[in-house]
Protein backbone atom coordinates (compact mmCIF):
# COMPACT_ATOMS: atom_id res chain seq x y z
CA UNK A 1 0.00 0.00 0.00
CA UNK A 2 1.61 3.70 -0.80
CA UNK A 3 0.03 5.25 1.97
CA UNK A 4 3.15 5.42 4.98
CA UNK A 5 1.36 5.91 8.32
CA UNK A 6 4.93 5.59 9.78
CA UNK A 7 5.95 8.55 8.02
CA UNK A 8 2.80 10.32 9.33
CA UNK A 9 4.39 13.03 11.41
CA UNK A 10 7.57 14.15 9.34
CA UNK A 11 7.20 17.39 7.74
CA UNK A 12 4.83 18.72 10.50
CA UNK A 13 5.65 22.85 11.08
CA UNK A 14 4.97 25.17 13.03
CA UNK A 15 3.96 28.15 10.54
CA UNK A 16 3.02 32.39 11.59
CA UNK A 17 0.18 32.67 8.95
CA UNK A 18 -1.05 35.56 9.59
CA UNK A 19 -4.87 33.26 9.09
CA UNK A 20 -8.21 35.68 8.88
CA UNK A 21 -10.66 34.20 11.18
CA UNK A 22 -14.60 33.97 11.53
CA UNK A 23 -16.77 35.15 8.46
CA UNK A 24 -14.65 37.06 7.31
CA UNK A 25 -11.78 34.70 6.12
CA UNK A 26 -14.72 33.11 3.95
CA UNK A 27 -16.54 36.42 2.61
CA UNK A 28 -13.09 38.05 1.77
CA UNK A 29 -11.26 35.04 0.68
CA UNK A 30 -8.26 36.17 -1.33
CA UNK A 31 -6.27 32.91 0.08
CA UNK A 32 -6.48 30.40 -3.49
CA UNK A 33 -6.86 27.27 -0.85
CA UNK A 34 -9.91 29.38 0.71
CA UNK A 35 -11.42 30.01 -2.10
CA UNK A 36 -10.92 26.60 -3.38
CA UNK A 37 -12.40 25.20 -0.67
CA UNK A 38 -15.66 27.30 -1.11
CA UNK A 39 -15.64 26.46 -5.04
CA UNK A 40 -15.25 22.38 -3.90
CA UNK A 41 -18.40 22.65 -1.32
CA UNK A 42 -20.57 24.65 -3.60
CA UNK A 43 -19.83 22.57 -6.12
CA UNK A 44 -20.66 18.97 -4.01
CA UNK A 45 -23.38 21.18 -3.11
CA UNK A 46 -25.31 21.93 -6.22
CA UNK A 47 -24.62 17.88 -7.21
CA UNK A 48 -26.61 17.35 -4.50
CA UNK A 49 -29.38 19.16 -5.33
CA UNK A 50 -28.90 18.13 -8.96
CA UNK A 51 -28.79 14.50 -7.96
CA UNK A 52 -32.36 15.04 -6.23
CA UNK A 53 -33.75 16.37 -9.73
CA UNK A 54 -32.32 13.41 -11.26
CA UNK A 55 -33.83 11.07 -8.45
CA UNK A 56 -37.28 12.73 -9.24
CA UNK A 57 -36.50 11.75 -13.15
CA UNK A 58 -35.86 8.19 -12.50
CA UNK A 59 -38.62 8.31 -9.89
CA UNK A 60 -41.45 8.89 -13.01
CA UNK A 61 -39.63 7.10 -15.14
CA UNK A 62 -39.63 4.03 -13.07
CA UNK A 63 -42.94 2.62 -14.55
CA UNK A 64 -45.07 3.67 -17.33
CA UNK A 65 -47.63 6.44 -16.84
CA UNK A 66 -47.62 9.63 -14.86
CA UNK A 67 -46.66 8.69 -11.10
CA UNK A 68 -45.51 11.41 -9.03
CA UNK A 69 -44.96 15.35 -11.08
CA UNK A 70 -46.85 16.78 -14.14
CA UNK A 71 -44.98 16.71 -17.33
CA UNK A 72 -44.39 20.39 -16.86
CA UNK A 73 -42.30 19.86 -13.65
CA UNK A 74 -41.01 16.73 -15.17
CA UNK A 75 -39.12 18.51 -18.11
CA UNK A 76 -38.41 21.50 -15.73
CA UNK A 77 -36.40 19.04 -13.97
CA UNK A 78 -34.36 17.39 -16.68
CA UNK A 79 -33.34 21.04 -17.52
CA UNK A 80 -32.26 22.25 -14.33
CA UNK A 81 -30.58 19.14 -14.11
CA UNK A 82 -28.56 19.46 -16.94
CA UNK A 83 -27.74 23.35 -15.50
CA UNK A 84 -27.23 22.40 -11.90
CA UNK A 85 -24.95 19.69 -13.14
CA UNK A 86 -23.36 20.97 -15.96
CA UNK A 87 -22.36 24.57 -14.21
CA UNK A 88 -23.34 24.61 -11.09
CA UNK A 89 -21.26 20.77 -9.78
CA UNK A 90 -18.78 20.08 -12.25
CA UNK A 91 -17.18 23.87 -13.79
CA UNK A 92 -17.31 25.03 -10.27
CA UNK A 93 -15.32 22.05 -9.14
CA UNK A 94 -12.93 22.44 -11.66
CA UNK A 95 -12.12 25.80 -11.17
CA UNK A 96 -11.78 24.33 -6.78
CA UNK A 97 -9.04 22.12 -7.69
CA UNK A 98 -7.53 24.60 -10.17
CA UNK A 99 -7.43 27.45 -7.26
CA UNK A 100 -6.08 25.17 -4.71
CA UNK A 101 -3.48 23.10 -6.96
CA UNK A 102 -2.42 25.49 -9.83
CA UNK A 103 -0.55 27.96 -7.54
CA UNK A 104 0.92 24.53 -5.20
CA UNK A 105 1.73 23.16 -8.75
CA UNK A 106 3.45 25.79 -10.46
CA UNK A 107 5.23 27.48 -7.39
CA UNK A 108 3.38 30.55 -7.33
CA UNK A 109 1.93 32.30 -4.08
CA UNK A 110 -1.24 32.23 -4.91
CA UNK A 111 -3.60 32.69 -7.90
CA UNK A 112 -2.50 36.34 -10.00
CA UNK A 113 -5.83 37.95 -9.07
CA UNK A 114 -7.09 37.00 -5.50
CA UNK A 115 -9.36 39.58 -5.60
CA UNK A 116 -11.27 39.00 -8.83
CA UNK A 117 -11.30 35.21 -7.58
CA UNK A 118 -13.43 35.47 -4.35
CA UNK A 119 -15.59 37.69 -7.23
CA UNK A 120 -15.75 34.92 -9.60
CA UNK A 121 -16.80 32.52 -6.77
CA UNK A 122 -19.39 34.88 -4.84
CA UNK A 123 -21.23 35.43 -8.09
CA UNK A 124 -22.18 31.43 -7.75
CA UNK A 125 -24.34 31.24 -5.07
CA UNK A 126 -26.73 34.78 -6.55
CA UNK A 127 -26.85 32.55 -9.95
CA UNK A 128 -27.79 29.67 -8.61
CA UNK A 129 -30.38 30.72 -6.03
CA UNK A 130 -32.05 32.60 -9.03
CA UNK A 131 -32.02 29.39 -10.94
CA UNK A 132 -33.32 27.28 -8.23
CA UNK A 133 -35.80 29.79 -7.20
CA UNK A 134 -37.45 29.67 -10.73
CA UNK A 135 -39.43 26.88 -9.43
CA UNK A 136 -41.66 29.00 -7.37
CA UNK A 137 -42.38 31.41 -9.78
CA UNK A 138 -45.86 31.17 -11.61
CA UNK A 139 -45.75 28.64 -14.50
CA UNK A 140 -42.21 27.16 -13.21
CA UNK A 141 -39.08 26.43 -14.29
CA UNK A 142 -37.24 26.77 -17.90
CA UNK A 143 -38.51 23.10 -18.93
CA UNK A 144 -37.57 23.66 -22.75
CA UNK A 145 -34.09 21.74 -22.54
CA UNK A 146 -30.56 23.40 -21.49
CA UNK A 147 -30.51 24.27 -25.06
CA UNK A 148 -32.75 26.37 -24.40
CA UNK A 149 -33.77 26.48 -28.06
CA UNK A 150 -35.93 28.95 -29.38
CA UNK A 151 -38.80 29.14 -30.71
CA UNK A 152 -39.48 27.09 -27.28
CA UNK A 153 -37.61 28.51 -24.85
CA UNK A 154 -39.51 31.76 -25.43
CA UNK A 155 -42.46 30.17 -24.03
CA UNK A 156 -41.14 29.84 -21.08
CA UNK A 157 -42.96 31.33 -17.63
CA UNK A 158 -41.64 34.49 -15.89
CA UNK A 159 -38.97 32.72 -14.81
CA UNK A 160 -37.54 33.71 -18.44
CA UNK A 161 -35.61 36.71 -17.54
CA UNK A 162 -34.07 34.74 -14.52
CA UNK A 163 -32.79 32.15 -16.17
CA UNK A 164 -31.22 34.62 -18.64
CA UNK A 165 -29.72 36.32 -16.01
CA UNK A 166 -28.11 33.38 -14.16
CA UNK A 167 -26.80 31.82 -17.10
CA UNK A 168 -25.23 35.35 -17.57
CA UNK A 169 -24.04 35.82 -14.11
CA UNK A 170 -22.42 31.52 -14.29
CA UNK A 171 -20.99 32.89 -17.99
CA UNK A 172 -19.25 36.03 -16.15
CA UNK A 173 -18.00 33.84 -13.13
CA UNK A 174 -16.54 30.95 -15.65
CA UNK A 175 -14.52 34.00 -17.87
CA UNK A 176 -13.42 35.52 -14.72
CA UNK A 177 -12.08 32.28 -13.18
CA UNK A 178 -10.54 31.19 -16.88
CA UNK A 179 -8.59 34.28 -17.04
CA UNK A 180 -7.02 34.35 -13.39
CA UNK A 181 -5.98 30.92 -14.34
CA UNK A 182 -4.31 31.77 -17.59
CA UNK A 183 -2.81 34.92 -16.17
CA UNK A 184 -1.27 32.58 -12.96
CA UNK A 185 0.38 29.86 -15.02
CA UNK A 186 1.79 32.88 -17.91
CA UNK A 187 3.17 34.84 -15.17
CA UNK A 188 3.28 33.38 -11.70
CA UNK A 189 5.34 30.15 -12.65
CA UNK A 190 8.23 29.76 -10.55
CA UNK A 191 11.55 30.41 -12.27
CA UNK A 192 12.26 26.69 -13.89
CA UNK A 193 9.29 25.63 -13.97
CA UNK A 194 9.21 25.67 -17.74
CA UNK A 195 6.04 25.34 -19.59
CA UNK A 196 7.31 21.65 -21.09
CA UNK A 197 7.89 20.89 -17.23
CA UNK A 198 4.53 21.74 -16.04
CA UNK A 199 2.58 19.31 -14.38
CA UNK A 200 -0.52 17.95 -16.63
CA UNK A 201 -3.11 18.95 -14.58
CA UNK A 202 -2.35 22.45 -15.26
CA UNK A 203 -1.69 22.19 -18.74
CA UNK A 204 -5.17 20.73 -18.99
CA UNK A 205 -6.68 23.64 -17.01
CA UNK A 206 -4.73 25.99 -19.26
CA UNK A 207 -5.99 24.79 -22.59
CA UNK A 208 -9.60 24.55 -20.68
CA UNK A 209 -9.68 28.43 -20.05
CA UNK A 210 -8.76 29.23 -23.39
CA UNK A 211 -11.41 27.66 -24.00
CA UNK A 212 -13.70 28.98 -21.63
CA UNK A 213 -13.09 32.72 -22.73
CA UNK A 214 -13.75 31.68 -26.39
CA UNK A 215 -16.80 30.10 -25.82
CA UNK A 216 -19.08 31.08 -22.76
CA UNK A 217 -19.39 34.97 -24.23
CA UNK A 218 -20.63 33.02 -27.34
CA UNK A 219 -23.48 31.30 -24.88
CA UNK A 220 -23.83 34.92 -23.30
CA UNK A 221 -24.52 36.31 -26.88
CA UNK A 222 -26.92 33.72 -27.75
CA UNK A 223 -28.88 33.97 -24.28
CA UNK A 224 -28.76 38.04 -25.03
CA UNK A 225 -30.15 37.68 -28.45
CA UNK A 226 -32.83 35.70 -26.63
CA UNK A 227 -33.93 38.05 -24.06
CA UNK A 228 -34.10 40.98 -27.06
CA UNK A 229 -36.18 38.70 -28.98
CA UNK A 230 -38.57 37.84 -25.85
CA UNK A 231 -38.32 41.89 -24.57
CA UNK A 232 -37.46 44.08 -27.20
CA UNK A 233 -39.08 43.09 -29.95
CA UNK A 234 -35.75 41.86 -31.80
CA UNK A 235 -35.99 38.89 -34.61
CA UNK A 236 -32.49 37.67 -34.26
CA UNK A 237 -33.92 33.78 -33.83
CA UNK A 238 -37.57 34.67 -35.29
CA UNK A 239 -38.39 33.87 -38.60
CA UNK A 240 -41.14 35.99 -39.41
CA UNK A 241 -38.50 38.86 -38.44
CA UNK A 242 -36.28 37.63 -41.22
CA UNK A 243 -34.48 35.46 -38.07
CA UNK A 244 -33.68 32.04 -38.22
CA UNK A 245 -34.09 29.60 -35.50
CA UNK A 246 -31.85 27.23 -36.76
CA UNK A 247 -28.84 30.03 -36.21
CA UNK A 248 -29.36 30.07 -32.40
CA UNK A 249 -29.01 25.76 -32.75
CA UNK A 250 -25.17 26.66 -34.78
CA UNK A 251 -24.34 29.50 -31.72
CA UNK A 252 -25.59 27.55 -28.95
CA UNK A 253 -23.48 24.25 -30.56
CA UNK A 254 -20.36 26.85 -30.65
CA UNK A 255 -20.48 26.60 -27.64
CA UNK A 256 -21.50 23.86 -26.62
CA UNK A 257 -19.30 21.38 -28.06
CA UNK A 258 -16.05 23.06 -26.60
CA UNK A 259 -18.28 22.85 -23.45
CA UNK A 260 -18.00 19.63 -23.66
CA UNK A 261 -14.01 19.35 -23.24
CA UNK A 262 -14.24 22.20 -20.55
CA UNK A 263 -15.82 19.36 -18.72
CA UNK A 264 -13.81 16.82 -19.56
CA UNK A 265 -10.58 18.26 -20.40
CA UNK A 266 -9.51 18.90 -16.55
CA UNK A 267 -10.38 15.11 -15.92
CA UNK A 268 -7.71 14.32 -18.72
CA UNK A 269 -4.97 15.90 -16.36
CA UNK A 270 -6.00 14.40 -13.29
CA UNK A 271 -6.01 11.15 -14.37
CA UNK A 272 -2.57 12.08 -15.80
CA UNK A 273 -1.38 12.92 -12.58
CA UNK A 274 -3.02 9.88 -10.66
CA UNK A 275 -2.22 7.17 -13.01
CA UNK A 276 1.83 7.65 -13.19
CA UNK A 277 1.26 7.99 -8.83
CA UNK A 278 0.29 5.06 -8.73
CA UNK A 279 1.51 3.35 -11.07
CA UNK A 280 5.15 4.41 -9.91
CA UNK A 281 6.21 5.40 -13.20
CA UNK A 282 6.67 8.67 -15.13
CA UNK A 283 3.55 9.09 -17.40
CA UNK A 284 4.39 7.76 -21.01
CA UNK A 285 4.71 10.16 -23.63
CA UNK A 286 4.14 13.73 -22.13
CA UNK A 287 4.56 16.03 -24.72
CA UNK A 288 2.05 13.85 -26.51
CA UNK A 289 -0.16 14.25 -23.74
CA UNK A 290 0.33 18.08 -24.37
CA UNK A 291 -0.50 17.84 -27.70
CA UNK A 292 -3.26 15.61 -27.59
CA UNK A 293 -5.08 17.47 -25.11
CA UNK A 294 -4.58 21.05 -27.55
CA UNK A 295 -5.15 18.76 -30.57
CA UNK A 296 -8.54 17.71 -29.09
CA UNK A 297 -9.41 21.94 -27.76
CA UNK A 298 -8.72 22.41 -31.59
CA UNK A 299 -11.35 20.14 -32.82
CA UNK A 300 -13.75 21.07 -30.32
CA UNK A 301 -14.33 24.61 -32.21
CA UNK A 302 -14.98 22.54 -35.84
CA UNK A 303 -17.17 19.64 -34.98
CA UNK A 304 -20.66 21.68 -33.24
CA UNK A 305 -22.86 20.46 -36.35
CA UNK A 306 -22.73 17.22 -35.18
CA UNK A 307 -25.19 17.83 -32.86
CA UNK A 308 -27.82 18.87 -34.97
CA UNK A 309 -27.64 16.37 -38.51
CA UNK A 310 -31.54 15.78 -38.33
CA UNK A 311 -31.82 19.56 -38.37
CA UNK A 312 -30.36 19.54 -42.20
CA UNK A 313 -27.42 20.31 -44.01
CA UNK A 314 -26.02 20.05 -47.38
CA UNK A 315 -24.07 16.45 -47.59
CA UNK A 316 -20.96 18.30 -47.62
CA UNK A 317 -21.94 19.88 -44.13
CA UNK A 318 -22.53 16.01 -43.35
CA UNK A 319 -19.23 14.47 -44.35
CA UNK A 320 -17.30 17.67 -43.16
CA UNK A 321 -18.86 17.50 -39.52
CA UNK A 322 -18.86 13.61 -39.54
CA UNK A 323 -15.19 13.23 -40.59
CA UNK A 324 -13.72 15.88 -38.19
CA UNK A 325 -16.00 14.58 -35.20
CA UNK A 326 -13.89 10.92 -36.09
CA UNK A 327 -10.64 12.54 -36.12
CA UNK A 328 -11.17 13.41 -31.91
CA UNK A 329 -10.78 10.10 -31.55
CA UNK A 330 -6.90 10.08 -32.61
CA UNK A 331 -5.65 12.38 -29.84
CA UNK A 332 -7.65 10.37 -27.55
CA UNK A 333 -6.92 7.54 -28.64
CA UNK A 334 -3.10 8.88 -27.97
CA UNK A 335 -4.15 9.73 -24.01
CA UNK A 336 -5.86 6.42 -23.59
CA UNK A 337 -2.69 4.27 -24.95
CA UNK A 338 -0.24 6.76 -23.17
CA UNK A 339 -1.96 5.86 -19.87
CA UNK A 340 -2.30 2.19 -20.63
CA UNK A 341 1.25 2.06 -21.87
CA UNK A 342 2.28 4.27 -17.94
CA UNK A 343 0.49 1.20 -16.35
CA UNK A 344 2.18 -0.99 -18.89
CA UNK A 345 5.17 -3.60 -16.35
CA UNK A 346 4.06 -0.82 -13.73
CA UNK A 347 4.17 -1.50 -9.70
CA UNK A 348 0.54 -0.64 -9.67
CA UNK A 349 -1.29 -0.59 -6.22
CA UNK A 350 -5.04 0.08 -5.88
CA UNK A 351 -5.77 3.44 -3.56
CA UNK A 352 -10.01 5.04 -4.17
CA UNK A 353 -7.69 7.48 -6.45
CA UNK A 354 -6.32 4.98 -8.67
CA UNK A 355 -9.50 2.96 -8.76
CA UNK A 356 -11.53 6.33 -9.43
CA UNK A 357 -9.00 7.03 -12.20
CA UNK A 358 -9.35 3.27 -13.69
CA UNK A 359 -12.82 3.13 -13.57
CA UNK A 360 -12.70 6.67 -15.52
CA UNK A 361 -10.03 4.81 -18.30
CA UNK A 362 -12.69 2.08 -18.73
CA UNK A 363 -15.97 3.56 -18.70
CA UNK A 364 -14.86 6.95 -20.11
CA UNK A 365 -14.05 5.25 -23.33
CA UNK A 366 -17.59 3.11 -23.54
CA UNK A 367 -18.74 6.95 -24.08
CA UNK A 368 -16.04 7.66 -26.34
CA UNK A 369 -16.88 4.20 -28.43
CA UNK A 370 -20.29 5.48 -28.07
CA UNK A 371 -19.91 9.24 -29.46
CA UNK A 372 -18.37 7.62 -32.43
CA UNK A 373 -21.36 5.78 -33.33
CA UNK A 374 -23.28 9.14 -32.93
CA UNK A 375 -20.84 11.14 -35.12
CA UNK A 376 -22.20 8.50 -38.24
CA UNK A 377 -24.51 10.90 -39.76
CA UNK A 378 -26.81 8.04 -41.27
CA UNK A 379 -26.58 6.46 -37.63
CA UNK A 380 -27.13 9.62 -35.67
CA UNK A 381 -30.62 9.99 -37.86
CA UNK A 382 -31.46 6.71 -35.95
CA UNK A 383 -30.39 7.72 -32.30
CA UNK A 384 -30.89 11.40 -32.27
CA UNK A 385 -32.90 12.51 -29.53
CA UNK A 386 -33.09 8.85 -27.94
CA UNK A 387 -32.07 7.42 -24.32
CA UNK A 388 -28.89 6.21 -26.71
CA UNK A 389 -27.38 10.38 -26.28
CA UNK A 390 -28.37 10.09 -22.85
CA UNK A 391 -26.78 6.76 -22.38
CA UNK A 392 -23.51 8.47 -24.07
CA UNK A 393 -23.48 11.40 -23.06
CA UNK A 394 -23.80 10.27 -19.19
CA UNK A 395 -21.18 7.92 -19.45
CA UNK A 396 -18.79 11.31 -20.54
CA UNK A 397 -19.75 13.01 -18.11
CA UNK A 398 -20.43 10.92 -14.92
CA UNK A 399 -17.38 7.91 -14.51
CA UNK A 400 -15.63 10.47 -17.20
CA UNK A 401 -15.75 14.03 -15.34
CA UNK A 402 -17.61 13.29 -11.46
CA UNK A 403 -15.23 10.16 -10.89
CA UNK A 404 -12.15 12.40 -12.06
CA UNK A 405 -13.58 15.04 -9.58
CA UNK A 406 -13.50 12.37 -6.86
CA UNK A 407 -10.06 10.94 -7.52
CA UNK A 408 -9.19 14.23 -7.71
CA UNK A 409 -10.13 15.15 -4.13
CA UNK A 410 -9.08 11.84 -2.97
CA UNK A 411 -5.66 12.11 -4.29
CA UNK A 412 -5.32 15.37 -3.04
CA UNK A 413 -7.14 15.15 0.21
CA UNK A 414 -4.50 14.08 2.78
CA UNK A 415 -2.36 16.83 1.46
CA UNK A 416 -5.42 19.59 1.80
CA UNK A 417 -6.31 18.04 5.38
CA UNK A 418 -3.24 16.37 6.32
CA UNK A 419 -4.96 13.94 7.19
CA UNK A 420 -5.78 10.78 5.50
CA UNK A 421 -9.32 9.22 4.96
CA UNK A 422 -10.55 6.04 5.69
CA UNK A 423 -9.11 4.51 2.55
CA UNK A 424 -11.54 1.43 3.48
CA UNK A 425 -14.71 3.66 3.27
CA UNK A 426 -13.94 4.97 0.40
CA UNK A 427 -13.12 1.95 -1.17
CA UNK A 428 -16.76 1.10 -0.65
CA UNK A 429 -17.78 4.22 -2.13
CA UNK A 430 -15.81 3.55 -5.54
CA UNK A 431 -16.99 -0.26 -6.08
CA UNK A 432 -20.65 1.55 -5.14
CA UNK A 433 -20.81 4.06 -7.60
CA UNK A 434 -19.02 1.72 -10.55
CA UNK A 435 -21.58 -0.64 -10.11
CA UNK A 436 -24.93 1.50 -9.80
CA UNK A 437 -23.50 4.06 -12.30
CA UNK A 438 -23.45 1.19 -14.81
CA UNK A 439 -26.93 -0.03 -13.37
CA UNK A 440 -28.00 3.19 -14.44
CA UNK A 441 -26.69 4.25 -17.69
CA UNK A 442 -26.04 1.03 -19.60
CA UNK A 443 -29.64 0.05 -19.95
CA UNK A 444 -30.40 3.65 -21.71
CA UNK A 445 -28.32 1.83 -24.74
CA UNK A 446 -30.60 -0.43 -24.75
CA UNK A 447 -33.47 2.42 -24.51
CA UNK A 448 -32.29 4.20 -27.27
CA UNK A 449 -31.60 1.78 -29.68
CA UNK A 450 -35.46 0.48 -29.11
CA UNK A 451 -36.49 3.69 -29.68
CA UNK A 452 -37.39 5.47 -26.80
CA UNK A 453 -37.09 8.95 -26.84
CA UNK A 454 -35.51 11.44 -24.33
CA UNK A 455 -37.30 14.19 -22.33
CA UNK A 456 -40.65 12.44 -22.28
CA UNK A 457 -42.03 11.94 -18.91
CA UNK A 458 -44.59 8.71 -20.05
CA UNK A 459 -43.09 5.64 -22.47
CA UNK A 460 -44.30 2.71 -24.32
CA UNK A 461 -44.85 -0.01 -21.84
CA UNK A 462 -42.53 -2.33 -23.67
CA UNK A 463 -39.64 -0.34 -22.24
CA UNK A 464 -40.44 -1.03 -18.84
CA UNK A 465 -37.84 -3.24 -17.83
CA UNK A 466 -34.74 -1.76 -18.22
CA UNK A 467 -36.29 2.01 -17.07
CA UNK A 468 -37.10 0.11 -14.01
CA UNK A 469 -33.22 -1.30 -13.63
CA UNK A 470 -32.00 2.31 -14.84
CA UNK A 471 -34.23 3.80 -12.21
CA UNK A 472 -32.84 1.52 -9.37
CA UNK A 473 -29.03 2.43 -10.75
CA UNK A 474 -30.12 6.24 -10.39
CA UNK A 475 -31.55 5.25 -6.75
CA UNK A 476 -28.45 3.17 -5.61
CA UNK A 477 -25.80 6.02 -7.34
CA UNK A 478 -27.56 8.24 -5.31
CA UNK A 479 -27.33 6.84 -2.07
CA UNK A 480 -24.20 5.94 -2.41
CA UNK A 481 -22.97 9.37 -3.35
CA UNK A 482 -23.90 10.31 0.24
CA UNK A 483 -20.88 8.44 1.34
CA UNK A 484 -18.28 11.09 -0.58
CA UNK A 485 -19.24 14.20 2.22
CA UNK A 486 -19.35 11.48 4.78
CA UNK A 487 -15.73 10.26 4.49
CA UNK A 488 -14.50 14.06 3.65
CA UNK A 489 -16.15 15.10 6.87
CA UNK A 490 -15.03 12.18 8.96
CA UNK A 491 -11.49 13.11 7.53
CA UNK A 492 -11.15 16.31 8.02
CA UNK A 493 -12.51 15.43 12.19
CA UNK A 494 -10.78 12.35 13.06
CA UNK A 495 -8.40 11.73 10.35
CA UNK A 496 -5.32 10.06 11.14
CA UNK A 497 -2.05 12.11 10.30
CA UNK A 498 -0.82 11.86 6.74
CA UNK A 499 2.95 12.62 5.50
CA UNK A 500 3.93 15.46 3.92
CA UNK A 501 4.00 13.19 0.79
CA UNK A 502 1.17 10.73 1.45
CA UNK A 503 1.69 8.66 -1.57
CA UNK A 504 4.67 7.20 -2.41
CA UNK A 505 4.44 7.33 -6.09
CA UNK A 506 3.47 11.08 -6.18
CA UNK A 507 5.31 13.91 -7.64
CA UNK A 508 5.01 17.13 -8.15
CA UNK A 509 5.83 20.55 -6.04
CA UNK A 510 2.48 20.64 -3.65
CA UNK A 511 4.08 17.29 -2.59
CA UNK A 512 7.35 18.79 -1.47
CA UNK A 513 5.38 21.22 0.77
CA UNK A 514 4.83 20.50 4.39
CA UNK A 515 2.25 19.38 6.33
CA UNK A 516 0.19 20.47 7.39
CA UNK A 517 -0.15 22.81 4.84
CA UNK A 518 1.02 26.59 5.34
CA UNK A 519 -1.75 28.92 4.78
CA UNK A 520 0.15 31.19 2.34
CA UNK A 521 3.03 28.47 0.17
CA UNK A 522 5.46 29.16 -2.29
CA UNK A 523 6.02 33.03 -0.78
CA UNK A 524 9.23 32.58 -1.83
CA UNK A 525 9.38 30.48 -5.29
CA UNK A 526 11.00 26.85 -4.93
CA UNK A 527 14.54 26.16 -5.78
CA UNK A 528 15.63 24.80 -9.00
CA UNK A 529 16.41 21.48 -7.95
CA UNK A 530 12.77 21.06 -5.82
CA UNK A 531 11.37 22.02 -9.21
CA UNK A 532 13.80 19.17 -10.90
CA UNK A 533 12.64 16.49 -8.07
CA UNK A 534 9.15 16.96 -8.60
CA UNK A 535 8.93 17.04 -12.40
CA UNK A 536 7.61 13.70 -13.02
CA UNK A 537 9.06 13.29 -16.38
CA UNK B 1 19.32 27.74 -4.44
CA UNK B 2 16.07 29.83 -3.59
CA UNK B 3 15.10 32.56 -6.15
CA UNK B 4 13.60 35.75 -4.73
CA UNK B 5 11.74 38.94 -6.82
CA UNK B 6 13.27 42.46 -6.27
CA UNK B 7 10.47 44.79 -5.59
CA UNK B 8 11.14 46.17 -9.23
CA UNK B 9 10.95 42.72 -10.96
CA UNK B 10 7.64 41.88 -8.71
CA UNK B 11 5.47 45.18 -9.24
CA UNK B 12 6.70 44.51 -12.89
CA UNK B 13 5.25 40.99 -12.64
CA UNK B 14 1.59 42.45 -11.06
CA UNK B 15 2.04 44.84 -13.62
CA UNK B 16 2.46 42.37 -16.99
CA UNK B 17 -0.43 40.27 -14.44
CA UNK B 18 -2.99 43.01 -14.98
CA UNK B 19 -2.29 43.72 -18.20
CA UNK B 20 -2.38 40.10 -19.89
CA UNK B 21 -6.28 39.96 -17.88
CA UNK B 22 -7.41 43.32 -19.61
CA UNK B 23 -6.38 41.72 -23.00
CA UNK B 24 -8.15 38.29 -22.24
CA UNK B 25 -11.14 40.31 -20.51
CA UNK B 26 -11.03 42.12 -24.23
CA UNK B 27 -10.86 38.96 -26.29
CA UNK B 28 -14.07 37.41 -24.39
CA UNK B 29 -15.80 40.71 -24.57
CA UNK B 30 -15.07 40.31 -28.48
CA UNK B 31 -16.23 36.95 -28.97
CA UNK B 32 -19.67 38.67 -27.05
CA UNK B 33 -20.13 41.39 -29.34
CA UNK B 34 -18.63 39.33 -32.79
CA UNK B 35 -21.41 36.80 -32.26
CA UNK B 36 -24.28 39.31 -31.67
CA UNK B 37 -23.03 41.32 -35.05
CA UNK B 38 -22.85 37.98 -37.12
CA UNK B 39 -26.03 36.90 -36.02
CA UNK B 40 -27.62 40.57 -36.67
CA UNK B 41 -26.26 40.31 -40.41
CA UNK B 42 -27.30 37.02 -40.45
CA UNK B 43 -30.73 38.04 -39.58
CA UNK B 44 -30.81 41.14 -42.44
CA UNK B 45 -30.61 38.39 -45.54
Amino acid sequence: MAYDSHAATHGHDAHDDHKPHGWRRWVFATNHKDIGTMYLIFSGLMFFIGGAMAMVIRAELFKPGLQFVDPQFFNSMTTMHALFMIFGAVMPAWTGLANWQIPLQVGAPDMALPRLNNFSFWILPFAFTILLSTIFVPGGGPAGGWTLYPPLVLQTSEAFPMVIFAIHLMGASSILGAINVIVTIMNMRAPGMTLLRMPLFVWSWLITAYLLIAVMPVLAGAVTMLLTDHFFGTTFFTAAGGGDPVMFQHIFWFFGHPEVYILILPAFGIVSEIIPAFARKPIFGYEAMVYAIASIAFLSFIVWAHHMFTVGMPLAGQLFFMLSTMLIAIPTGVKVFNWTATMWKSSMTFEPPMLFALSFLFLFTIGGFSGLMLAIVPADFQYHDTYFVVAHFHYVLVPGAIFSIMAGVYYWLPKWTSKMYDLKLATIHFWLSTIFVNVLFFPQHFLGLAGMPRRIPDYATQFTDWNMVSSIGAFGFGLSQLLFPYIIWKCVKSGVPAPSRAWEGAHGLEWELPSPLPYHTWEEPPAMDVIAKGAAH
Amino acid sequence: MSVNYSAHEAEEKRRRAKRAAVLLGLVAAAFYIGFIVLTYFRSQH
